[in-house]
């Protein structure tokens, strides 16, 4: 009997523990069924936000950016390329021993190891930069450390291997990536490309899982390759030539362009001071990033008078061998015009006369045969016409260049500036003074004019190039096809020609051109106006515009010297030796078939 | 030997005590509830080894074309840096600065100096 109850009470009380473990689990059971429905239904969105957060990854992928390329005679060669350079950079939170760091990245950066110390003790951020533009070798150096806390990151670069080589024409591109300045800030959307888009997710290693439906690859879709119209040994040539220049007669700004007459090619364009683009962070003055040959429009002088004659003779007002009688000086709404002193004074002169001697009452004759005899506004209106629509002086060409300036042109019947005399004004004009143009545009008309009436707008970019180095190349675009007749580029060649004659027998040596060449130019100096009004007495640019060509006209050239100091005209001691080295630069190395070939 | 007692003797060799002499036998053979779940939880799971398989099967493909990816953007990288170098080897520069470049002699073109 007392065995069965003792058997009894241990039965109840196995059976009372066997409720309590029961009960026990049950509540265990009950927590985590709790506690996964508050995780897996209450907080749902944030655990699922939580968890693609750690394996989704949704990124940019950068397009690369398309190249410049240029001719190098029959080669087409890089000027522009891409190349990806690192950032070190640290997160000073995770970095533990910040000196042991800093002594590593000296040992394979150089440098100061206190900056990187510094740097890497920054407070209240976990982001610093320690290094810029470090090479693929340095970078798998760095990481090779292991260093928590310290990592690159990689980033395409543009680099310049021909250095400042049309620097001004190209511009550079920032460290946002968009192009300033040049071909990269007006071509910037056909070179930057498209970028593509990346959202997959990813396993612990950061490898998208392919059998993920969600993801989105797009790719990103590379920049063109652009080819120039420049050929670099003309390009450096030149800029050495106008830097040689600019060093000795000490002028603050050379500019100067070589064009093709019969294409509007542009074979070189440079100024002086330049710039190194891939170092431009260090350039103090940012007008030397603007293209001046493109963007500075100043007053040209003498130079015009070869587009006053080619208007008069394009009008048929005047002919290549008319005289006149030259008074030596016009009074024109009360001032008088007068010519430089070794103009032969008064008497009977020619065409020829107004060009070789730069007669400034020669090109106030012509333009008043415009209006039959007088200035008026007839005449007024006649070169106005010439002005902006046959040599569209006061026009952008449409270059592909940022801030071109389309210089200055007064209208023929509203005063350019209150109180202006508008005779006198025009008259100013004929010879170069009270407008202003850019080389390029000096360079394209005087194209026109030489190459028998045809305006080219002038190109700096001559094609693209697909993946597989094929060229497609764009044509000459055609502007006006009559800006002067045959018979007018007949003439104004034999004219300009008679100039470089003259000035060689004058005594400009180096104006010893082979007779199997054509060569023609004419000389331009020009009064500075005065920030206080009128003209300053003292300062002058000097311009040339001139060809060299065997058959025909084969590189129009343009030069503008700011304010040379040398003794003598601008024009004929600034400009003209510039001119002079360039064509035996251009005839030396046989850039222009001589006549017969 | 008469019809009947011949079958009666061949009765008897087939026959024993106690047994029935005619058994119906269900021919149709019926799968039970618990072999039906065993062979859908079986199928099931073999449908599963093969998503698997297959998933596994393409993310090793997917590793193996990041990998490639990897690899040909090195070589891109490798590609860029070596025509950047052979640029900067060619530049004007470069080649106007050269030890050979420095010892050539200028001479000025015979056609030059006639006029």
């Amino acid at each position: 009997m007392n065995m069965n109850n003792s058997n009894k009470s241990f039965n109840l009380k196995a059976i009372r523990n066997i409720n309590l473990i029961f009960i026990f689990l049950m509540f265990i059971i009950g927590f985590f069924v709790i506690r996964l429905f508050y995780i897996q239904v209450i907080r749902y969105s944030y655990y699922k936000q939580s968890a693609l957060n750690d394996q989704l990854v949704q990124s940019k992928i950068p397009a690369t950016r398309g190249l410049i390329e240029a001719h190098d005679g029959n080669q087409i060669i890089p000027i522009v390329l891409n190349q990806e350079l690192f950032t070190v950079y640290a997160d000073p939170s995770l970095v533990k021993n910040v000196n042991n760091m800093a002594d590593k990245l000296v040992g394979v950066l150089g440098g100061s190891k206190s900056k990187i110390v510094t740097l890497a003790n920054t407070k209240n951020t976990r982001y610093v930069v320690l290094a810029k533009k470090i090479s693929q070798s340095q970078s798998d150096k760095i990481l090779g450390f292991h260093i928590p806390g310290l990592g690159t990151i990689g980033q395409d670069y543009r680099v310049y291997p021909q250095g400042d080589l049309v620097s001004q024409t190209l511009g550079f591109v920032g460290d946002n990536s968009k192009g300033s300045y040049g071909l990269e800030q007006s071509m910037n959307s056909q070179l930057s490309g498209k970028p593509g888009y990346l959202k997959a997710i990813t396993d612990i290693n950061g490898v998208p899982l392919a059998a993920s439906k969600n993801n989105i690859n797009i790719s990103p879709v590379n920049g063109k390759n652009i080819v120039l119209t420049i050929d670099v040994a003309i390009q450096k040539q030149l800029q050495e030539i106008i830097q040689n220049a600019a060093q000795s007669e000490k002028s603050p700004l050379i500019s100067a362009v070589i064009m093709d007459p019969n294409s509007g090619a542009i074979k070189a364009i440079a100024n002086y001071p330049t710039y190194n683009p891939s170092d431009y962070s260090s350039v103090t003055n940012q007008n030397i990033f603007t293209n001046a040959a493109v963007s500075n429009s100043i007053e040209p002088g003498s130079t015009l008078k070869v587009f006053t004659a080619s208007a008069a003779l394009n009008q048929g007002v005047i002919k290549q061998n008319t005289t006149y009688y030259d008074p030596s000086h016009w009074l024109i709404d009360g001032f008088n015009i007068t010519n430089i002193e070794e103009d032969g004074g008064s008497g009977i002169k020619s065409v020829e006369d107004v060009l070789n001697l730069s007669l400034n009452t020669g090109a106030t004759w012509m333009l008043m045969q415009m209006g039959g005899g007088q200035i008026n506004l007839k005449a007024r209106e006649a070169w106005y016409n010439y002005m902006t629509n046959h040599f569209r002086f006061g026009k952008i060409t449409g270059l592909d260049q940022g801030y071109e300036s389309g210089g200055i042109v007064p209208k023929p019947d509203i005063p350019f500036q209150s109180g202006d005399q508008q005779n006198l004004a025009y008259a100013n004009t004929s010879f170069g003074q009270g407008l202003s143009v850019s080389a390029l545009q000096m360079d394209s008309a005087l194209s026109s004019v030489i190459n028998g009436g045809t305006y080219y707008k002038p190109y700096l970019v001559d094609g693209t190039t697909d993946s597989q180095g094929n060229i497609a190349y764009n044509k000459p675009t055609i502007v006006n096809r009559d800006v002067v007749n045959a018979g007018t580029t007949k003439s104004i060649i034999a004219l300009m020609q008679q100039v470089v004659s003259k000035h060689y027998q004058s005594g400009f040596t180096y104006l010893n051109f082979p007779s199997n060449y054509i060569v023609g130019g004419k000389t331009g100096t020009a009064q500075v106006p005065d920030p206080k009004g009128g003209y300053t007495d003292n300062i002058f640019n000097g311009t040339y515009i001139g060809f060299v060509g065997g058959n025909k006209p084969q590189y129009a050239i343009a030069i503008f010297v700011t304010t040379p100091t040398v003794s003598g005209y601008a024009g004929s001691y600034g400009a003209q030796p510039i001119f002079g080295n360039i064509v035996h630069m251009l005839i030396n190395e046989s850039y222009v078939s001589p006549i017969g070939n | 030997m008469t019809y009947s007692s011949s079958l009666s003797v061949n009765r008897q060799s087939y026959t024993k005590r106690n047994q029935n002499a005619v058994s119906f036998r269900s021919r149709e053979k019926v799968l039970g509830p618990v072999s039906n779940t065993i062979i859908l939880v079986v199928l099931a799971c073999l449908l599963g080894l093969l998503y698997l398989t297959q998933v596994v099967k393409t993310q090793s493909y997917g590793n193996k074309v990041f990998a490639l990816q990897q690899q040909q953007s090195q070589l891109q990288n490798q590609h860029q840096n070596l025509e950047v170098s052979s640029a900067q080897l060619q530049s004007l520069d470069r080649v106007q600065n050269s030890p050979v470049s420095k010892s050539l002699a200028s001479v000025t073109p015979s056609t030059t100096i006639n006029n």
